[in-house]
């Protein structure tokens, strides 16, 4: 207890604060830049975190983090150019909604959403950090070989459209994630010989590629005179700019259950904010009471995957304190920060010395609350700046991209690759293939293919399958629950065919 | 043909707002090719190449050297990120940079020592790099986790040696240097073990901790240590680890390979001798200041001061020393 006071008054200080506020708002204006993300502006501070006090520092690098997942749904919003993968999802119903002169509500949507998931996972990596923790150092290769397959079945289904499509979109993807060096062997797949694919093709260049540059591209098909309108109008209506109080009440199932996704896939390394907010979306569709609404600006498709991906940020903390092992690159830096300052994540951390991660705790909330009032005032800013013509704020977007690209890598590659991926995406939306699949191939494929083959090696290990299995507590529960959910779905599929048959001699009749 | 009034107004908007960016463009690159008249090295901003993503452990390091070097040399130093095929595109940019000491990189043990060995790499480790001077190494131990039943080496060996295939291990990265000499060292002891290719240090522990793996060989440890979660059995360097100087290494033991992961810094080749000279002090000044020592104690790094021409004869045996050590590998299969 006393730990936790020195902890509160060690966050409530002036610097502390100041670090907090600086944080929210360069992670804003970063996130909603495409191509720029938190983690690079992080990376660069980190080995100046040396000079700063732990609760000054690492907060302020938290709040970077934070700011820049509600930042980077800005531009998703408004402009359908997500500023960072994680909001891949969130152009789905955003953009839709803005396009009705709804922007506002869409923004405070994304804003109360992604507050209320950093704010649920904060929680729960405070108080139950040591049990979920414990459960999630079970996951080894073959538990996440039937997670993410489980991810890659469900997420099939946000394609509406015509299978073939889907199949040749989402095959696209798996493709492009195979590229590089295989993940077992060592050797180059697929790179033509060219050494800037070893490491295969970047998320970020693929991601601005297909989302900001081909809408770049699809704005250039309009006709001239309509490049001097402004980017995007907004209803003067002031119950068209805000979210009562009624409808963030509505909001609440949606909220929870995604801020409990989000929280689970962040306790678990390697999955990911973007994959969080794909689950947690279609989660909320699966389960609204008008689904059909999904896709056409829904409140609920919003705001399910900006509280999942929120969310990650929080539990991503947690096999960090626990264990010592970042989930993701913001925990990797933030390991790298904690280092600097002489803090080893761990229960020795605790044990020892726990008040500066009381004060990071209590400094994690803050941010939240800043985030939240930073946010209310970067909603008008925004709304500015896609006043301005189309011609103006496009060629803009254009630079700024082309930008962040090059900078991931410091690569002109990736620029390249930016732009190929931009006319490609410009042509399968032209003909309507859904490059969201192909996102979702690329992105699971990868850690789908290492944990199975990696499974097979361990399988191998073991006295044959059935041992390996047995071995493994945490396989055995996920592989029930495969089971079961096969068998429901066969039974109701077998019911509504059974529905049908009737119908079928009264038609031949 | 004479236009409306509205056209031409509309052109000199259009005018105005293109001229501005323009003169932008040309005042920036008047500043980036900005000379200083002076014919002492460095005499204009120096950049320094990491080949690997920012917030890394050698990417720290070398901000932190650059940060304390700009003020010895009184000039800017840029740290630049160049990532990809593990760390070689980076290095081959700068062994094909000009050779006038104002591009440099930030070297490992693996782009240099290792990938050679298993890809097209855009460089030539022994001929094509100037190596400059060593700041760090890294102690990379054999880990088990905290309720293995091997409580030592030879233990490990033994149930290797006794059960074909059963011993299940991984270190961070395919081919890396840990990689290697493992391989090297069990094939010397007759061990037949199964690796598991797995990602970065961080899976290598959640496999230790999560009883996926029985070993692993990590340099990112320090807190599952202090928690009691996993134990050292060995070291794949030559040195002993300081704080366990019981641990055998794998020198001691006698394998074929036992590599240094070391962190330098080095320029394309046929540096100029000044240029050579003035890193050497610059490095060893820096490495001998107290706020390197403490950042380098934080990080799990070792300061390791090694000067130009003892810091290439040491690369230079290790390139020789992995590439016998891999024949005697493929002879073996």
């Amino acid at each position: 207890m006393e730990n936790i006071l020195e902890g509160i008054s060690l966050a409530l200080n002036f610097n502390a604060l100041a670090g907090i506020l600086l944080g929210i708002v360069l992670g804003q204006i970063l996130g909603s830049i495409p191509g720029l993300t938190a983690a690079m502006a992080v990376a660069l501070l980190v080995p100046f975190s040396f000079y700063f006090d732990p609760w000054v520092g690492i907060p302020m690098m938290l709040a970077m983090f934070k700011g820049s997942l509600f930042g980077s749904s800005i531009p998703a919003i408004l402009l359908r150019t997500p500023g960072t993968p994680a909001a891949a999802a969130t152009v789905i119903d955003g953009n839709p909604l803005a396009r009705q002169g709804k922007g506002g509500k869409a923004m405070h949507t994304v804003l109360f959403a992604s507050v209320f998931g950093d704010s649920f996972s904060d929680i729960v990596l405070i108080f139950g950090a040591g049990a979920l923790a414990a459960v999630a150092i079970r996951f080894g290769p073959s538990e996440y070989a039937i997670l993410v397959f489980f991810a890659l079945l469900s997420l099939i289904s946000l394609h509406r459209g015509s299978s073939w499509k889907g199949i040749v979109s989402i095959t696209a993807g798996v493709l492009l994630a195979c590229v590089g060096l295989d993940p077992i062997t060592g050797t180059p797949r697929l790179t033509f010989g060219n050494a800037e694919l070893f490491d295969g093709i970047g998320l970020i260049p693929m991601l601005i590629g297909f989302l900001a540059i081909s809408e770049v591209f699809r704005q250039l098909e309009q006709p001239v005179r309509r490049l001097g309108e402004r980017t995007m109008k907004f209803s003067s209506r002031p119950e068209d700019n805000r979210l009562s109080g009624k409808e963030r009440r509505a909001l609440l199932p949606t909220l929870l259950r995604s801020s409990a996704i989000g929280t689970i896939t962040g306790a678990l390394p390697g999955l990911g904010s973007t994959v969080a907010a794909f689950i947690a979306y279609n989660e909320a569709r699966r389960t609204a009471a008008r689904p059909e609404e999904f896709g056409k600006g829904s409140l609920h498709g919003i705001a399910a995957p900006e509280a999942a991906n929120n969310a990650v940020g929080g539990s991503n903390l947690i096999p960090l304190l626990a264990f010592g092992i970042p989930g993701d690159v913001a925990a990797a830096l933030i390991l790298g920060a904690l280092l600097i300052q002489g803090i080893t994540p761990g229960p020795i951390a605790f044990r020892d010395n726990p008040a500066p991660i009381y004060a990071i705790f209590v400094a994690m909330l803050l941010a939240n609350l800043v985030n939240y009032l930073v946010g209310l005032g970067f909603i008008p800013l925004a709304k500015k700046m896609v006043s301005v013509p189309k011609r103006l704020l496009f060629p803009a977007v254009l630079v700024l991209a082309s930008a962040g690209a090059y900078a991931m890598r410091g690569s002109l590659f990736d620029v390249q690759l930016m732009f190929v991926f931009g006319l490609v995406g410009w042509i399968m939306a032209k003909y309507k293939f859904p490059s969201v699949l192909l996102l979702i191939g690329f992105i699971l494929t990868p850690i789908f293919e290492r944990s199975i083959r990696q499974t097979l090696i361990l399988v191998e290990a073991a006295d044959g399958w059935l041992a390996f299995v047995a071995s493994r507590p945490v396989l055995m529960i996920l592989l029930g629950a495969l089971a079961i959910l096969a068998v429901v779905v066969i039974r109701q599929r077998l019911k509504m065919n059974r529905y049908k048959l009737p119908q079928e001699p009264a038609d031949s009749s | 043909m004479m236009s409306s009034p509205a056209r031409w107004t509309r052109g000199r908007v259009l005018h105005r707002t293109f001229a501005i960016p323009i003169v932008a463009a040309a005042l920036l690159v008047a500043a980036c090719a900005e000379h200083t008249g002076s014919d002492e090295y460095p005499s204009r901003p120096v950049t320094i190449i990491v080949p690997y993503a920012p917030g890394g452990g050698g990417d720290t390091f070398t901000r932190a050297i650059a940060a304390q070097a700009a003020n010895i040399l009184g000039v800017k130093i840029f740290v630049e990120n160049r990532t990809g095929g593990g760390g070689t595109i980076g290095v081959g940019s700068v062994a094909r940079a000009a050779a006038d000491g104002y591009t440099l990189a930030f070297i490992s043990t693996s782009p240099v020592v290792m990938a050679p060995n298993f890809l097209d790499v855009p460089y030539d480790p022994v001929q094509d790099l100037t190596y400059l001077a060593r700041y760090v190494v890294s102690v990379h131990p054999v880990l088990v986790g905290g309720g293995s039943p091997f409580e030592s080496f030879s233990a490990l060996l033994e149930f290797g040696r006794a059960n074909p295939g059963r011993l299940r291990w991984s270190s961070a990265g395919i081919n890396g240097a840990p990689h290697v000499a493992t391989l090297a060292a069990f094939r010397q002891e007759g061990v037949d073990a199964t690796f598991v290719p797995m990602q970065g240090s961080s899976e290598v522990l959640a496999g230790l901790l999560g009883g996926t793996i029985d070993m692993g060989v990590i340099s990112d440890f320090s807190g599952a240590l202090a928690a009691g979660d996993v134990r050292v059995l060995a070291e794949i360097g030559p040195e002993p680890i300081a704080e366990l100087p019981s641990v055998p290494t794998y020198e001691q033991l006698g394998y074929p390979l036992a590599p240094t992961i070391f962190f330098g810094l080095a320029g394309p080749a046929e540096l100029p001798d000044d240029v050579v000279a003035r890193w050497d002090e610059v490095i060893r000044t820096v490495t001998a200041s107290a706020a390197f020592s403490d950042i380098a104690g934080r990080l799990n790094g070792k300061v390791a001061y090694l000067g130009h021409e003892e810091f290439e004869r040491h690369v230079l045996g290790d390139i020789s020393a992995a590439r016998e050590a891999l024949r005697s590998l493929d002879e073996g299969e």
